[in-house]
């Protein structure tokens, strides 16, 4: 590697590592992961980079998270896999956060603490396209880009999500 | 239009990617129904509170230092594997010393070139995720008493956050066939670490400054201690710490005095 490439290569990639450890945290749910998916990541964006041709700064942040996603996804394979524990399970995770404790309705009143709560509840299809539109500013085709779904999915996916993270956020129907 | 319809569209029209003449339709009924309207009020409040309520989480500085060492020693694998190294270079120039008869100097060239690969290693591979410190502290009082027991001397340990340089930790290596202390500092993203363990010959050295895949590695000796610091760090700023490093050291001396 010349040591222009280098210089190319970091000058794509360091400006959007916060995007990258963002999307990883929320992706893996602790920061210690986190840290060992941006880093693994960034190494094999180093392996791929002769074949990245983006120009621009989107180009590249979606590029970055698009290989930040998939590596935390096959970190997270291979934990369940050494582990046997069920990360996400959607029977269990589909009920509202009220039925099943009762006292996290006094929580929730925390608006914040309620929205944290739910968004680490949401199976990570979901979590991962309200980061990338809600916090990142992402479009739907750059979404089905960096998670690699038809557009459809990516609008699907989200309406899903958001009607799941309302529902959460009120514990009684009757006044939502 | 119907319900059904209006929830199938609501996001993608308040993400702004709905088509304009079916956007236009959209809002017509928006405006027409209460229920939708009520709807897409909050769907909305939803989406301001995401954004407002949900912690982003910037890279913490030592990532960012992990990830530019890996990449720059990754780049120095390829140029290597490319061409015949430096370091080839400089093994072949110390055997041929060794054969015209120099021995006593190339063998002391030959131990301090092992000696700078080996705090050179260490410290690459300290910034791989989750090896940087074994005590995670800025306080020299937790780090330094971590050492007891591991080490058969009790390393100096200083804290120059005052001066811009934090500690960040402390951690075991092993170098020169001994285990010494390494102690990691951090200046913005840039890790620096510090290997330090008694001097064998107990005489002084001023620093020695040498460089290797983009790290910079110095060298000196106090009648207490042998010391090397590693970072990629700028030359100058590092002279600065290393500056720190030994008024402390002449500091803690003069107190005995």
């Amino acid at each position: 590697m010349e040591s222009s490439e280098l210089e190319r290569f970091e000058a794509v990639v360091l400006p959007h590592l916060d995007a990258a450890y963002t999307l990883a945290r929320y992706l893996t749910r602790n920061d210690h992961d986190a840290q060992d998916v941006v880093q693994d990541a960034s190494l094999r964006a180093l392996r791929y980079f002769h074949g990245f041709r983006g120009a621009g700064s989107a180009e590249g942040r979606a590029w970055l998270l698009a290989i930040v996603r998939n590596t935390a996804y096959t970190w997270q394979r291979r934990r369940r896999a050494d582990t046997l524990t069920t990360e996400f399970d959607e029977e269990r995770h589909s009920e509202s956060v009220a039925d099943r404790h009762p006292e996290a309705t006094v929580e929730a009143r925390s608006q914040r603490a309620a929205l944290r709560r739910a968004i680490d509840e949401l199976g990570p299809e979901f979590r991962e396209v309200i980061v990338l539109r809600e916090l990142e500013g992402l479009s739907y085709k750059e979404i089905s880009d960096v998670a690699g779904v038809p557009v459809g999915t990516v609008m699907s996916r989200l309406a899903r999500a958001r009607r799941r993270l309302e529902e959460a956020l009120c514990a009684d129907p009757e006044d939502c | 239009m119907t319900h059904p319809a209006v929830e199938a569209q609501l996001d993608a029209y308040l993400d702004g990617e709905l088509a304009a003449p079916d956007a236009a339709e959209l809002e017509q009924h928006l405006r027409a129904c209460p229920e939708c309207s009520r709807l897409e009020r909050r769907r909305r409040a939803l989406s301001t509170a995401l954004r407002d309520e949900l912690p982003r989480f910037p890279a913490p500085d030592t990532l960012r230092a992990g990830v530019r060492a890996g990449a720059r020693a990754e780049a120095g694998r390829r140029a290597r594997r490319r061409a015949p190294s430096w370091g080839t270079l400089a093994v072949a120039a110390s055997l041929a010393l060794v054969a015209f008869g120099s021995r006593q100097l190339a063998l002391r060239g030959a131990a301090g070139e092992a000696i700078t690969n080996q705090v050179l290693a260490s410290h690459v591979r300290s910034l791989m995720p989750g090896h940087l410190t074994d005590v995670l502290s800025s306080d020299q009082h937790t780090v330094k008493p971590w050492f007891n027991g591991k080490l058969d001397f009790s390393p100096p340990v200083y804290d120059f956050a005052g001066a811009g340089f934090p500690l960040v930790g402390g951690r075991l290596e092993y170098v020169d066939g001994r285990p010494v202390a390494a102690l990691a500092y951090s200046r913005r993203q840039h890790v620096i670490s510090v290997f330090v363990w008694p001097a064998a010959q107990g005489r002084t050295a001023g620093p020695r400054a040498t460089t290797r895949q983009g790290y910079h590695l110095l060298h000196w000796a106090t009648p207490a201690y042998a010391y090397w610091v590693a970072s990629d760090l700028g030359l100058a700023e590092l002279g600065d710490f290393v500056a720190l490093l030994q008024r402390g050291d002449s500091a803690a001396a003069a107190a005995f005095r």
